[in-house]
């Protein structure tokens, strides 16, 4: 792409110059190359690992200048990745499946969700615990996603005409106002911003009812995974360190992240409360025992199934683990 | 506003006296209705009550003067770009009369690209930063302020310009002296329309991905279900859109522009060949497809999300899916233009009956102007969920939302139009005793027509844009929601699709409000119709 592509005397150049700089700072002891990792959202403690891999060096210390993208309403993440903009970005499983189906390059690397963060939330004199007692409710939710609540009933025998989807924006105000009774939402930003503003709700996780869909997945094109492989192995270095670090203390990453955004509007007992709520979905037995971001051959069957009842049909060389293989190995 | 002026002179302290009581009185009644009925619905997190709103901007002011800068420097920047755009498109469109009909097509069909296929698009062209906010005000802006000035560049007695051309003068001094002035007043116009459409035109491009700004503190606010600071931003964005339109008013006045002439001009012959009618048409989308395919093409964009003019063409026509691809896409079209018909409609005669009724009762402008500055500034995304609130998903809070962001620019250009009535014929009306509902409909109505056109093609994109976003955010049908869904499972094929056929209704339906136009005006306004 015209403006970000790094031209070969673009890279000799900042070679050059690091190369003097490391004779000043010894922490700079590699030559940088930048990567740009496009987000899926606007800064939050969503990618709070990210911003301790910055904040520390953990990048840097790997070799790669990173810069952090936000996302948005009108962001997707694909475009700027395929354009080559974006060294690597923030995706879904179901949005990457979608991309290859549309004949977009990609391939999931890393896997930062494990627990795909989708869930029914309700509130407590209504609640929807199980995926049954979605029969006879409104549920407001975007149109767009009606295929997860096509597989919910599917993988769970729930007949979905029984259910009346109401459309509405990505919001808890038609909940609250009693317009619906349950949201099709992420655990992980309407939940909490109910429980800020005094309002108890219940949250049923899709990914304890069948629904299997890696969740922030860090996506490259082949072109990348064939030509830029140090890069991506440095930035997937960085990210795995900072995860491990906001696994040890998410409350430091929350704040953290508003120091670091203080024109996002970002509030601390928030982004703590968001904090906590996705340790569960990022983390488990099988990234204690292999690493952040690791996927196997089971857990890529599961979301292949998955994938396929969201019809977006795919196969598991859809993720290529060797970069984790590296940074890990 | 331009029907202050009309005010008698005399014993202005004592009037200002009289009139400052009861209006302060009458915004204390109005704020303290607003906090009560904000308090007694509390619990359905709809509506934030003025102490909240006031609180929440004394507790974050920092915060929130920090956004506004960064979204008000992206507006101004836009406001200049966008209404230089405008107002040279105009000038070319006078200059070569022969490419007004290209130029006003192309023109139209760049205001209609909805954002999400523009989002993206200059997102990865500016990389970081705040290009394509910038970019989006310009955008908002060029072709409301392109309208009027063109309308103003004829706004000219013929006599004039026979005047300049018996003296073997050039096309040139004809321009300046003669249309340029004649112009101003509707410069003022497009610029007052511009400046709360160049504001939301910034807070809408944060929404590609900014670091920073109003547009992205309503984002979080509106997820976070923070009423009060969702508010605040709504308050901020119309306040700063009200003083920007009194601003751009007050410097308007004191340009001390001549009084409006009586404007004669021989009838002309509004009937055209019709091959030269097919031939324009044929020209305008040739130009079309090379400037679409050629701006993708000399830009690089990867055609996985910038779809070709073929592309589009294999997806509707040739492609193995190209017959239910198509029931879907026409079948949604439908769905949105049974709902922006209406809409429209229900925005032009709003807004220019309003503008009407604010010539016979001039002092209610001062509540009217601040509530049209308002709705129009204010993201769709934040004042959807209220209008939802108040009218439900059904067709009759589409129509609403339609109606609600075409009558505001209608009403502005209507009362512009008014104003520009020749004091000559007033005066006559004046002698003869005549009502003022009489001199409206004789007097000021025509001079209002050419105007109320040019409103009436301005909306048309703006129709467009408030009804698929209504779609998309409330009644999940027709082609918003279509499109909406298209752009989250990368089905970029569908998007530009969908595009083009808007593309095409918007233009088919300009030309029958221009088709219209030369009807009326050929009788009322002649001298828009000469080339």
């Amino acid at each position: 792409m015209p403006v970000l592509a790094p031209s070969r005397r673009l890279f000799i150049g900042g070679s050059l110059a690091t190369a003097g700089a490391a004779l000043l700072s010894p922490r700079r002891a590699m030559a940088q190359s930048a990567a740009t990792l496009q987000l899926s959202w606007l800064h939050s403690v969503q990618f709070g690992g990210s911003y301790i891999a910055q904040s520390k060096g953990y990048w840097t210390d790997a070799g790669l200048d990173v810069s952090l993208l936000p996302g948005g309403p009108n962001a997707p993440v694909e475009p700027p990745v395929v354009a080559g903009t974006a060294l690597v970005g923030i995706s879904a499983a179901d949005y990457t499946a979608a991309a290859v189906n549309q004949g977009a390059p990609f391939k999931i690397i890393g896997v930062a969700m494990q627990k795909n963060p989708f869930a029914i939330a309700s509130l407590p004199d209504n609640p929807v615990n199980s995926p049954a007692d979605l029969v006879g409710k409104k549920i407001g939710m975007a149109l767009a996603n009606t295929p997860v609540l096509e597989a919910l009933c599917t993988v769970n025998d729930v007949d979905i005409s029984q259910i009346e989807v109401v459309p509405t924006q990505y919001d808890a105000a038609p909940l609250v106002q009693g317009q619906v009774d349950c949201l099709l939402c992420w655990a992980t930003d309407l939940p909490v911003a109910m429980e800020t503003q005094g309002v108890e709700s219940v949250t049923m996780l899709l990914a304890d009812h069948g629904y299997s869909v890696h969740s922030q997945t860090y996506i490259a094109t082949e072109d990348s995974l064939a030509n830029r492989r140090e890069d991506l192995v440095a930035l997937m270095t960085g990210e795995v360190r900072g995860w491990e670090d906001y696994q040890a203390d998410p409350a430091a990453a929350a704040a953290l992240t508003v120091e670091m955004f203080p024109d996002a509007g970002l509030d601390l007992p928030t982004q703590e409360l968001q904090a906590d709520r996705q340790v569960p979905l990022m983390f488990s037995d099988l990234t204690d025992a292999e690493g952040f971001g690791w996927f196997t051959d089971e857990t890529v069957a599961a979301n292949v199934e998955t994938l396929d009842l969201l019809g977006t049909p795919v196969s598991p060389d859809l993720w290529d683990r060797s970069i984790l293989e590296e940074v890990h190995g | 506003m331009t029907m202050g002026d009309a005010t008698a002179p005399e014993g202005p302290a004592a009037q200002a006296r009289a009139k400052l009581l009861p209006k302060g009185v009458g915004l204390l009644l109005a704020l303290a209705a607003w906090e009560a009925v904000a308090r007694i619905t509390a619990g359905g997190f709809v509506i934030a009550a003025p102490s909240e709103i006031a609180f929440y901007i004394g507790a974050n002011t920092g915060l929130l003067l920090r956004a506004l800068g960064t979204t008000l420097w992206s507006a101004a920047q836009g406001f200049v770009w966008g209404n230089l755009a405008g107002v040279l498109l105009a000038l070319v469109a006078v200059l070569a009369p022969r490419s007004e009909r290209l130029l006003s097509t192309l023109a139209l069909l760049i205001f209609c690209l909805p954002l999400v296929a523009t989002g993206p698009i200059l997102r990865v062209l500016y990389g970081p930063g705040t290009g394509p906010q910038v970019t989006l005000a310009a955008l908002a802006v060029y072709y409301t302020t392109f309208l009027p000035v063109l309308v103003g560049l004829r706004a000219a007695p013929r006599g004039w310009f026979d005047l300049v051309r018996s003296y073997g003068r050039s096309r040139w001094t004809e321009m300046f002296q003669v249309r340029l002035p004649a112009a101003l007043p509707y410069v003022v116009a497009g610029l007052q329309i511009a400046a709360p459409a160049a504001f939301l035109g910034a807070m809408v491009g944060e929404f590609t991905g900014a670091e920073r700004g109003l547009g992205v503190l309503t984002v979080r606010a509106l997820r976070a279900l923070d009423l009060p600071a969702t508010w605040s931003i709504a308050a901020i964005a119309a306040g700063v859109s009200m003083l920007a339109f009194a601003g751009v008013g007050a410097l308007g006045r004191r340009l001390d522009l001549a009084p409006p002439e009586v404007l004669l001009a021989p009838p002309t012959d509004t009937r055209r060949r019709a091959w030269s009618g097919i031939a324009e048409a044929l020209l305008a989308a040739a130009v079309t497809l090379t400037v679409w395919k050629g701006s993708m093409e000399l830009f690089a964009l990867p055609r996985f999300f910038a779809k070709r003019p073929e592309d589009v063409w294999a997806y509707l026509v040739t492609s193995p899916g190209a017959e239910a691809q198509r029931a879907r896409l026409f079948g949604a079209l439908g769905e949105t233009l049974a709902l922006a018909g209406p809409g429209y409609l229900a925005g032009l005669v709003l807004g220019a009956g309003l503008a009407m009724g604010l010539t016979l009762r001039p002092r209610l402008a001062g509540a009217v102007i601040p509530v049209s500055i308002a709705l129009r500034s204010i993201p769709i995304v934040a004042t959807a969920p209220l209008i939802v609130w108040a009218l439900g998903r059904g067709a009759t809070g589409t129509i609403a939302v339609v109606a609600t962001m075409i009558f505001f620019p209608t009403l502005i250009a209507c009362q512009h139009g008014l104003a520009r009535t020749p004091r000559a014929v007033l005066d006559l009306f004046d002698v003869y005793a005549t009502g003022s509902l009489r001199r409206l409909a004789s007097a000021q109505l025509p001079a209002m027509l050419p105007a109320f056109f040019a409103s009436a093609r301005m909306a048309i994109p703006a129709a467009i844009l408030a009804v698929t976003t209504a779609e998309w955010l409330a009644t999940g049908r027709g082609i918003g929601a279509l499109m909406a869904t298209v752009a989250s499972t990368s089905d970029y094929g569908m998007l530009w699709s969908a595009i083009a056929l808007i593309g095409l209704a918007a233009v088919l339906a300009h030309a029958l409000v221009v088709a219209l136009e030369r009807i009326v005006l050929s009788r009322t306004s002649a001298e828009q119709l000469a080339r």
